[in-house]
């Protein structure tokens, strides 16, 4: 790419590393943290003695995993339900012209600006009038505010990828029109679901304020519950860095998973990536 | 094993008419060519057919049934695709078999395995039927959409320009093929294509379609010996038709046509005369087909024109020869071997015998002298 | 005797205009009820969802008129009134400049700081690629975790920032407490957060740019500021748009990572609209006085959001017809 001037690159290699360092070192010193002793914590920071020992104790008082546990229960379902509603209507978005169809596209992205504190104000009053403050459902049905539009918006544009001849074979053949979307439309966006699943599990996973907000006593995510930590006068820095590296490490892994799908993802589909 | 018939059928998408009261009748294991240029509804028109579609108005009859809103699902039609719709996610084989496999036309395994393996074999593909559609040519590829659809017993086999996108060599080979396999098939089949070589040799019959609406419905010959409209008999033939205006003028008791600056060498056919008399009409539209034209580089008849040659197409077997004359460019049909250099003079003679004359308002059909060809409908 | 392939003798021309041939009228057979419902059938669970989030909307609109109290039973409608004191209040002017300085502060670094890292990370390099993978991770924590990481590390006796700044001889810098420095640190999680999301973008458009007007630009000789000006940008500008939009979008209605920090503080420092109709509904228990915050930034929102998409609409047709 033309003539190199090495102090150009060296500048730039210096810049990126320099970006690295403030990107990954908290991550990396969290992690390191979690394997450190209370009694070492103020000394040395990078020479110590390694433990298990915060581990355990979070793991044994049994607590923190509940609200692991919790987090996965309303994360898996948010992502189920937005599959179930948002599968059938990004099809229709891709297939069906009727009149206000970008006007509704349009409607469901804009789920994903609606201020959270907005939602929550008037949900407040309602979820306890009808039952559905602090219960796993509640927190479902709001985080379809956050999963749905992953998954329409992604899955619109694979849908719109596969040819309709290929349906229309399908009928020819002697499928009725579910059929024809189980066996032949679905296996086809496969790979665009788990993405958009995967992405929605984990900016559902992250969420904070909905969780805080319409749960907290009986429901509590592992992202909620973190907020303890950072308001106690605990001495246990150990345990908080324990707790705040398992409570990210699933989408760390997650992330690796959809590398491929992530530029179409994470601009909702607007890019092809 | 079915009689197709459309009434008056009409289908438009948002403001765009794409059939217009249409009305076709499908004999039983006839072999129907749709013939139109892109663009003209014919794939609507097979949707239609097929039960992808459903008309606004008309009716649409299978064996004398109203099928119009019948799903595909139930009409037992096999179709093949113009881009051959292979579900990219199954094998060959298992594309060939899914017809057998569905809740509709449902075989047992062990009768799939024979059919699969005997359409393969016939249409040469036995060698892929593990190969995925992202593994194989083109050719394979429509090959394999031809085999799903052989495998079945359908009412009627659909057919949209299963040929278009082969290259020239292999579309003739196929066309060769299909020659043989229709004598075969013992069923209805509609076939759409915009390729006038296909239309003319495979058809029993031939609906010509142009922007929704039907021009022509008739036999191979009908179509290019009497075409309905100039439209009709400018898509049938290669290098096109050249239809001139020309004037009717009487010189003593006889009927010429005033054409390309010269009443002598035009006269009109008897045949034609008396049609030309009773409709009243003081120009027409003539339309000579480049064999019909004979050229000489010699003076030697008294009924030649002259014209000056404008350029020569060498296409291996033959020539397209295009001369000029009264500032109009007329083709012909020469030697492969023709040598001439541009504005050299040459002579032609018109068979107007062969000649198609056509209304100048309407543009259609009026009358023909040449015997072949039926009346057709249109 | 099969009448295929034969003419039609008995039949005349038929005009192509005369409808008169067809003599009884074609009475269109009704389509049957499933195949007619089957599109709304399709989009009725995604429209009720929606409907169902409409609700709380409305709903928000019609308590802002009234003096819903949590504390109290009965209520009244009192028309405009929230929304005047709120207008009239000069906290609310300061927490929409909170609200602002936020979005355009995070928003601002990290489309810079994103655009510039992405460029440097299109070449080839094998640290490129790898770092390509990685640099992910901190988009995927929590911003609530993020804040507790960050605490952490600046923790005065056992964060390493803080360490390390005093041994260069800096011990008063207290983050979050002071009101001088809060809004940076707020800003810095939140950069922290998002910038990889701005870097996967424009990435993104960068390496799917062709490569045929950049090699003549070269041969013409241009400056690499002029090509990036010039090429790079009106090519990646759709790109540019939708991560400005939804960068912006959401950090004008930021509430974890400000919460966690400082609640607002110190004093009112951080208090931004949702942090005050956060206090004004679950501290002061006012639901009617607090939804007027919210429902004001929503306007902002929406209209924004509106006219980016519109304006993004515009550069992705000019965008592709290069």
């Amino acid at each position: 790419m033309g003539h190199k001037n090495p102090w150009n690159q060296a500048l730039k290699n210096a810049a990126l590393a320099l970006y690295a360092l403030f990107a990954l070192f908290p991550l990396f010193w969290m992690l390191l943290i979690s394997f450190k002793h209370d009694r070492e914590m103020f000394n040395t920071i990078f020479v110590f003695h390694p433990t298990l020992d915060n581990y355990r104790v979070l793991f044994s008082s049994g607590e923190y995993i509940g609200y692991f546990l919790n987090n996965v229960y309303v994360s898996v379902g948010a992502v189920l339900l937005s599959l179930v509603v948002g599968v059938p209507a990004a099809y229709a978005l891709a297939r069906f012209d009727f009149k206000g169809k970008e006007n509704l596209a349009f409607t469901f992205l804009s789920f994903r600006f609606a201020p959270e504190m907005l939602i929550i104000l008037p949900l407040f009053l309602i979820y306890q009038k009808i039952g559905l403050y602090d219960t796993p459902f509640g927190l479902i049905w709001v985080y379809q505010l956050i999963s749905l539009p992953f998954i329409i918006w992604i899955l619109r544009g694979y849908f719109e990828d596969i040819s309709p001849e290929i349906e229309h074979a399908g009928r020819v053949d002697g499928y009725s029109w579910w059929r024809v979307f189980l066996k032949i439309n679905m296996p086809l966006i496969r790979p665009g679901m788990v993405a958009a699943a995967l992405l929605s599990f984990i900016f559902v996973w992250n969420n904070f304020t909905f969780a805080l907000l319409l749960a907290g006593q009986d429901v509590v995510t592992s992202t909620v519950a973190s907020l303890k930590y950072i308001s106690s006068d605990t001495v246990h820095y150990g345990q908080m860095a324990a707790a705040v590296t398992i409570s990210a490490l699933p989408e760390v892994i997650l992330a690796l998973l959809i590398q491929k799908h992530l530029v179409r993802g994470l601009s909702m589909g607007a890019v092809k990536g | 094993m079915a009689d197709i018939a459309l009434k008056q059928v009409t289908k438009k998408f948002k403001h765009n008419v794409a059939l217009n009261a249409v009305s076709i009748d499908i004999k039983d294991k006839e072999f129907y060519v749709i013939f139109g240029p892109a663009g003209a509804g014919k794939t609507t028109l097979l949707n239609t057919i097929a039960g992808i579609v459903v008309p606004e108005e008309g009716v649409v009859t299978m064996n004398g049934k109203v099928v119009n809103s019948l799903e595909p699902e139930d009409r037992n039609v096999a179709m093949v695709f113009e881009n051959y719709a292979l579900y990219p996610h199954l094998t060959v084989y298992d594309n060939m078999a899914s017809p057998l496999r569905s809740p509709k036309y449902r075989q047992p395994e062990s009768k799939i395995r024979e059919e699969v393996h005997r359409v393969a074999k016939i249409l040469r593909i036995d060698w892929l039927l593990q190969r995925l559609p992202s593994e194989l040519s083109n050719g394979q590829r429509q090959r394999v959409s031809l085999g799903r659809a052989l495998v079945r017993n359908p009412e009627v086999f659909l057919m949209d320009e299963p040929l278009t996108h082969l290259d020239a060599k292999l579309r003739h080979q196929m066309r060769a093929e299909f020659k043989e396999m229709q004598a075969n098939l013992n069923t209805t089949t509609i076939y759409v294509t915009h390729d006038y070589m296909e239309a003319l040799s495979l058809g029993d019959r031939i609906a010509v379609l142009n922007e929704g609406r039907i021009e022509q419905i008739g036999t191979p010959d009908d179509i290019y010996y009497r075409p309905a409209t100039e439209f009709v008999a400018q898509a049938f033939g290669e290098p096109e038709i050249n239809i001139l205006t020309a004037d009717v003028v009487n010189k003593g008791g006889s009927m010429h046509m005033n054409l390309l600056g010269n009443s002598d060498h035009f006269p009109v056919p008897a045949q034609v005369k008396g049609i030309l008399e009773d409709s009243g009409l003081n120009a027409v539209r003539v339309g000579f087909r480049p064999k019909d034209i004979k050229y000489s580089f010699s003076d030697d008849s008294a009924s030649s024109l002259r014209a000056a040659v404008y350029s020569i197409e060498p296409l291996g077997s033959k020539a397209i020869l295009t001369v000029h004359v009264d500032g109009r460019l007329i083709r012909l049909i020469a030697a492969a071997d023709l040598e001439a250099k541009p504005d050299q003079p040459i002579y032609l003679k018109f068979n107007v015998d062969e000649a198609i004359f056509f209304d100048p308002e309407t543009k259609r059909f009026i009358a023909r002298a040449g015997k072949k060809g039926g009346r057709s409908v249109g | 005797m099969s009448s295929i392939g034969k003419s039609d003798q008995a039949v005349p021309f038929a005009d192509l205009t005369d409808t008169a041939a067809s003599a009884e009228p074609y009475r269109i057979p009704p389509i049957p009820f499933m195949r007619k419902a089957r599109p709304y059938l399709i989009l009725a669970p995604a429209l009720l969802l929606t409907i169902g989030i409409l609700i709380p909307f409305f709903i928000s609109i019609y308590y802002s008129l009234t003096n819903y109290s949590f504390k109290y039973k009965d209520y009244s409608f009192v028309g405009l009134h929230n929304w005047v004191k709120m207008l009239t209040d000069p906290s609310f002017w300061h927490s929409l400049w909170v609200t602002a300085q936020y979005a355009v502060f995070s928003t601002g670094f990290e489309m810079l700081l994103g655009i510039g890292i992405a460029l440097i990370l299109n070449q080839d390099g094998w640290l490129a690629r790898a770092l390509r993978m990685v640099l992910i991770f901190p988009l995927m924590i929590a911003p609530v975790i993020a804040t507790l990481i960050w605490q952490l590390m600046t923790n005065n006796s056992v964060g390493v920032i803080a360490y390390a700044l005093r041994s260069i001889g800096i011990d008063n810098f207290i983050w979050g407490a002071d009101p001088k420095t809060a809004m940076f640190s707020v800003v810095l999680i939140d950069v922290w957060v998002n910038t990889p999301f701005v870097i996967i973008l424009v990435l993104a458009g960068l390496r799917s740019l062709p490569k045929a007007p950049f090699e003549s630009a070269m041969v013409d000789g241009g400056s690499a500021w002029f090509t990036f000006k010039t090429l790079t940008l009106p090519m990646i500008k759709p790109l540019l748009l939708i991560a400005l939009l939804f960068r912006s979008m959401v950090s004008l209605q930021e509430f974890s990572i400000i919460f966690a920090l400082t609640r607002g503080g110190p004093g009112d420092t951080l208090m931004s609209l949702p942090l005050t109709a956060y206090n004004e509904a679950f501290t002061f228990k006012e639901l009617g006085t607090a939804l007027p915050y919210m429902l004001i930034l929503w306007v902002i929102i929406y209209i924004m959001s509106y006219y980016l998409i519109r304006y993004w609409s515009r550069a992705q047709k000019n965008a592709s017809g290069n």
